[in-house]
């Protein structure tokens, strides 16, 4: 039998706009079903199925209670089938989103290497709370418009909105990074760039 | 994570780290992002208007030593070829050369997306000064 996918693993449609009241009650209800506690007496096939069961449920309850981490489920999801049907659309972040990160990394190595003074510190604070400004905007969006996007589209308007949802998450995925070096050198954590990524 | 050999000693010595100005005739940049982990890297090269060959490469890269190391490896398989000998240039080739593993498969990417971006910014630029171009084609 094919593996539940986790929308399914709670009777949900595959849309981005979830009750959470409703998730966690229903993640409540099946965590108790499917625990350990209330198999005592059963076979041991039966405890063993449950046993995959209530994993299966912390990880759908994981992956879909987070409206970020559901966008990224529900990405994940569509390109395992589109992978076998054809090509995957790569996302692309805006150029000038990528140009400005550059630049901005390229000053934050300089101000390293020179060490930094007061002067650079607080230019570097002031980018950086616009970066998280903007981080925000673009998590907001993905949360609102882009996921109420997705749950209305038709099935002919899905891959668009798909490349969307792919496009803003990768924005968001480089804006996280330069903040974290950022945060990571005006707290003067002295690791290099290179070091403290992965 | 256990790199390669090969992977530190680029991480260590990168080759050709650096920059071109943007606008030098010859020069094709490449500026590109992976999105898994939000690292980015550009990659320039530099063809001389002649003979079409790649006379020098530069990169900088902010992303981990794998990305780093991917790069760096590239630059110099760059110099010395020909502007299509550097577009077969594949994102295996360099997970073989460096012995990535596969969760560092995507940094081999982020730079075959590099030269591909780097050449194709070339070939706007200046693809239709280039004489060897024109001769490489006519001859075929
Ligand atoms: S982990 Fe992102 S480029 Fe290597």
């Amino acid at each position: 039998m094919r593996r539940m996918n986790y929308f399914e693993v709670f009777c949900l449609d595959r849309k981005l706009g979830i009750d959470a009241q409703a998730l966690q009650s229903r993640f409540y209800e099946l965590s108790r079903r499917w625990h350990p506690d209330f198999q005592q007496g059963r076979t041991p096939e039966a405890q063993a199925e449950a046993l995959e069961r209530s994993a299966l449920v912390n990880a759908a309850y994981r992956a879909l209670r987070d409206p970020i981490a559901r966008v990224e489920y529900l990405v994940r999801l569509a390109e395992g089938r589109d992978t076998k049907g054809g090509a995957v659309v790569k996302p692309k972040a805006p150029p000038e989103l990528l140009e400005e990160i550059f630049e901005l990394l390229e000053t934050l190595a300089e101000a390293r290497a020179g060490g930094l003074d007061d002067d650079r510190r607080a230019e570097l604070a002031v980018e950086r709370d616009r970066l998280v400004k903007r981080l925000a905007a673009e998590e907001d969006r993905l949360k609102g418009s882009l996921a109420t996007a997705w749950d209305s589209a038709t099935p002919a308007d899905r891959p668009r909105v798909l490349a969307a949802l792919k496009d803003a998450l990768a924005v968001r995925a480089y804006l996280r990074t330069v903040i974290d070096d950022l945060t990571n050198a005006l707290e003067g954590q002295e690791s290099d760039a290179a070091h403290h990524r992965h | 994570m256990a790199y390669s050999d090969k992977v530190v000693d680029h991480y260590n010595n990168p080759r050709n780290v650096g920059s071109f100005g943007k606008d030098t005739p010859g020069v094709g940049t490449g500026l590109v992002g992976a999105p898994e982990c939000g690292d980015v890297m550009k990659l320039q090269i530099k063809v001389n208007l002649e003979t079409g060959v790649i006379e020098d490469a530069k990169f900088k890269t902010f992303g981990c030593g794998s990305a780093i190391a991917s790069s760096s490896l590239a630059t110099e398989w760059l110099k010395g070829r020909t502007v299509d000998e550097a577009a077969v240039i594949k994102n295996t080739d360099i997970v073989t050369e460096l012995k990535l593993p596969p969760v560092k498969i995507h940094c081999s990417v982020l730079a075959e997306d590099a030269i591909k971006a780097a050449l194709a910014d070339y070939k706007t630029k200046w693809g239709t000064q280039a004489p060897a171009e024109a001769a490489a084609s006519a001859s075929s």
